[in-house]
Parts: C-alpha cells; sequence; structure tokens
C-alpha cells in the first residue's frame, strides 16, 4: 500500500463542491473528495445515497448544477483519448443486447483507436473467452458486469471508475476483483469505487468516503473512517443512520 | 475516422440494421416485379417509383442506430444501456453524433445505390416499354440523397424520443401506408413543402403533387428539414443527461 499522502505519477480525481439538483429535489449537496493514484478509494453510502450519480458527473455522463468533477485536473468532456485515462463501469455490461460480447468490445477498441488484439486479452482477462461468441441477452448479470469490466480495461488505463463493481459477482468473482483492483493500485494506478457491500471491499480499500443523502459524512483512510466505531459496518451505519438489516 | 469506423462496427453488429438493409434492396425490386406484371404503361417513373418504399429500409436504418444506444439491458443484467459506454469512449457528443450520422449516411448510400441497380435493372428487363441509361444517373444520385437524408430525419427524431417505437411507426406508416403529408395537401399547398414530398422530386419527375418543385429546390427543402430537426436533436443530446 502507498501510504497517504504520497504524491504518485498516476492521475488524481478530484470532486470539488459538486451539487446536483434535478427538479426542486437536491441529488448532491456540494460534495468534496479525491481518489489519489496508488490507492483504492471506496464510495461507500446506501442505495440513493447519491454514488451513481456523482461517478456520472465525473464520467461527463450528466451534467453538475454547480461544482467540478475533474480528472488530472480536467473535466472528462475534454479527455482526448479517454479509453487510456478513464476506465467505467456502470450499469450492467453497457452493451447492446443483440451483439456479441466481441462485437461490442471491437467497437470500443475501434472507437479508441486500440488495437483489435487487446479485445482477446481483455476477455482472457475477465475469463469470457468460451462466451466471446455469445449474445449479451443471454448473459447472467455476473457475466454482464465482467463483460462492463473487459470494456474499461481495454485501454489499460490509468484510472478505474466503478460503480458497484461486486454487484452480481460470485464469491469466485468477487474474490478475484478484490486482487485485481489491489494489483491495479498498487502498479500507481487509481481506482474509485462505490459500494453497498461493505464486508466486499473493507479488505481491498486503502481510502473511504461515506455519503448520505447527498452529503459527504466522513471521509479519510479506511481506518480513520472507522475510527473508534470499531469495524467499517459499525462506522457506516453510525454514519448514515440507517437501520441494520435495511440494507440488500 | 476511428469514430466512423466504430459506428459502423456497431450497425454491422446490429441484426435490424441487417433486416433493414434487405428490406431496402429486396423491397423495391419484389415491387418493380409485380408492377411490370401490371398493363398500365408506368410512364416516366417507372423503376424509380418502386425505389420510394425501399427507404423503409433507410428509416430502420436511421432509427436504430439511435434507439440502439437507448435500449435498457433488462432487469436481470443491472439494466444498463449502450449510451454511457459510448460517451465513456468518446469524450466529446458532438464527433459522437457526427461520426454516427457519418456512417449512417454511408450505409444508406451503399444500399440506396445497390437497391437502384437491382431494382433498375429488374425493371428493364421486365418492362419493354421502359429503358434505363446513363442518362437516368442524377436520379439515381436523387433517389441516394432521399434515402440520406430521410435517414438522418429518422436518426434526429430518435435523438429526440431516445426510443424507436414512436418514430419507426410514424415514418413507415407515413411513407407507406397512409401518406399523412399526402393528405396535408388536400388542406393546404405548404404540405408539399413537408420533407417526405419535397424530398420526392429529386428522383420522380410526375408527382402528383399541387405545387410543381424543382429537383433541386425539392432536395434543398429536405435538406433544410433535416437541418432543423436533426439540429434540434443534436442541441437536446448534448444538453441533457444521458
Amino acid at each position: 500500500m502507498v501510504p497517504a499522502g504520497v504524491a504518485l505519477a498516476g492521475d488524481m480525481l478530484s470532486i470539488h463542491e459538486l451539487t446536483k439538483r434535478r427538479g426542486s429535489r437536491e441529488i448532491l449537496s456540494g460534495l468534496s473528495f479525491e481518489a489519489r493514484p496508488g490507492r483504492v478509494t471506496a464510495f461507500l453510502g446506501p442505495n440513493g445515497a447519491g454514488k451513481t450519480s456523482t461517478l456520472r458527473i465525473l464520467l461527463g455522463l450528466d451534467s453538475a448544477t454547480s461544482g467540478t468533477a475533474l480528472i488530472d485536473g480536467v473535466p472528462f468532456a475534454r479527455l482526448k483519448d479517454p479509453l487510456t485515462k478513464v476506465g467505467a463501469l456502470l450499469d450492467g455490461s453497457g452493451a447492446h443486447r443483440s451483439r456479441t460480447a466481441r462485437a461490442h468490445l471491437r467497437w470500443i477498441a475501434a472507437a479508441g483507436g486500440i488495437p483489435p488484439a487487446r479485445v482477446a486479452e481483455v476477455l482472457a482477462v475477465v475469463g469470457l473467452t468460451d462466451d466471446a461468441r455469445r449474445r449479451v441477452r443471454s448473459y447472467s448479470l455476473g457475466m454482464s458486469r465482467r463483460l462492463g469490466l473487459a470494456a474499461a480495461l481495454l485501454g489499460d488505463p490509468e484510472i478505474l471508475v466503478l460503480d458497484e463493481p461486486v454487484n452480481g459477482l460470485d464469491p469466485e468473482g468477487i474474490r478475484w476483483i478484490r486482487t485485481f483492483l489491489r494489483e491495479r493500485a498498487e502498479t500507481g494506478r487509481t481506482v474509485l469505487l462505490s459500494s453497498h457491500f461493505l464486508g466486499e471491499v473493507a479488505e481491498t480499500v486503502d481510502d473511504a468516503v461515506v455519503i448520505h443523502q447527498g452529503q459527504i459524512v466522513a471521509q479519510g483512510t479506511l481506518s480513520e473512517v472507522v475510527g473508534e466505531h470499531g469495524t467499517i459496518e459499525d462506522a457506516y451505519f453510525a454514519l448514515t443512520g440507517a437501520p441494520r438489516g435495511g440494507l440488500r | 475516422m476511428k469514430l466512423i469506423h466504430a459506428e459502423l462496427i456497431k450497425l454491422a453488429s446490429l441484426l435490424s440494421a441487417w433486416i433493414a438493409a434487405g428490406l431496402a434492396t429486396i423491397l423495391p425490386a419484389a415491387v418493380a416485379v409485380l408492377n411490370s406484371r401490371s398493363q398500365v404503361s408506368r410512364g416516366i417513373d417507372a423503376g424509380f417509383q418502386d425505389l420510394a418504399p425501399g427507404v423503409i429500409g433507410a428509416i430502420v436504418i436511421g432509427v436504430v442506430a439511435v434507439s440502439s444506444e437507448y435500449l435498457v439491458e433488462g432487469a436481470e443484467s443491472g439494466g444498463g444501456r449502450q449510451i454511457t459506454t459510448s460517451l465513456t469512449a468518446v469524450a466529446s457528443r458532438s464527433r459522437f453524433l457526427l461520426a454516427k450520422a457519418a456512417a449512417v449516411a454511408v450505409t444508406v448510400a451503399l444500399l440506396a445505390l445497390l437497391s437502384s441497380a437491382i431494382t433498375l435493372t429488374t425493371t428493364s428487363l421486365t418492362d419493354e416499354t421502359v429503358s434505363v441509361g446513363t442518362a437516368d444517373l442524377p436520379r439515381v444520385a436523387g433517389v441516394t440523397a432521399y434515402w440520406i437524408l430521410t435517414a438522418l430525419l429518422a436518426s434526429g427524431i430518435t435523438l429526440v424520443t431516445r426510443s424507436g417505437i414512436v418514430p419507426l411507426t410514424f415514418c413507415i406508416v407515413n411513407m407507406s401506408v397512409v401518406s399523412v403529408s399526402f393528405l396535408l395537401t388536400k388542406l393546404t399547398s405548404w404540405a408539399n413543402y413537408l420533407p417526405d414530398l419535397a424530398g420526392m422530386h429529386l428522383f420522380l419527375r410526375d408527382v402528383h403533387g399541387s405545387v410543381d418543385i424543382a429537383p433541386l429546390t425539392g432536395g434543398l427543402v429536405m435538406g433544410l428539414w433535416v437541418v432543423v430537426v436533426a439540429g434540434i436533436g443534436f442541441i437536446v443530446f448534448r444538453r441533457r443527461d444521458a
């Protein structure tokens, strides 16, 4: 693990005073946090807390009402080669149902000017080689998530932004992704993942940001956030005021 | 260029695009064969008239190129949509849309040329009164332009609706079953300047409209419609959360 505060050559994600309003409802209220190179940062909070909205703004999919979300100092929309800078995983696989996994990855590779040979590589990394010619509609949730991850890895990016990456994975898959993300961080890359599965992330993450009702309630290294609560789970429930057992 | 290549791969790996290509190439030829069996002399528009229904293929391609981005994967696989992948792979929305429009235009142009060749050959083989020659090339260019503009119009509408159902139903019904535009010409002669009717003048010489429109004028009027509708789609797409 790289200690906090040590600057690496990798790229940083910085979110500053981010606010998002939809109609009269304020979804995000002045969020500020960073995800640093060489570290796995977990973005924790119950469903509906604003995790996905934050990541979508960071990835240029949604606009912010005010504030900034920058990747290595620039907004996503200004990135020249986004695939080699940021790998993103959002809902499902992000593929059209009637395409095969291979065809899906091929068009992404073409768009990013990535050699087509890389498609087979990432399919092997996520363990989908044998199902590469099947249509995505026949995939299980776990397989869809693996395909989404394969797409995120195509450009071998400096930064990974993953929304609920363990969601839908089987225990074997969860174990694999933990190891995988740790390895990414140890090579100096930046990993930001959102999750409401606390147990699954506790062993993987260096830093944690806890969000509740669109506001950050705690952030820092994992041990700072856990503080006197004993475990990340206790800290989480104390910070978000969520009833125990009220989570999936 | 790499973005256009990506959009072409997307189209080529969509089943509905292949069905559309089949419709665009087979339907006009089939209509030509059927028409050649009727005893009525068809005059100057023989063959070209048969190419008009083939535009359905162009419409389908224009619509699915956009609607496929918004198709929800299904709840069991997490409810994702391809648009998020597209916009995280290509940061600039303008470049993404331009590449998509170019891919649609190239695909539809190839289909229009192929379909014209098949249909006009079929017509001249099955109908002795018709002879097709190089003098018809400007009209083939007209058909091609008509198909491209119609496809882009369909794409533009779908950008706003984000679902293929409404634009597909409306465009296909209007172009093939009951022409709403044609009915409107009974009410006002301005309806002759609706995109589909104005554009017909690009390749048909015997249009029974209440206003005489020159081929070039028809093409320009239709082009203007495309600029306006696709422009609205473009602006909406750039401003809206994906």
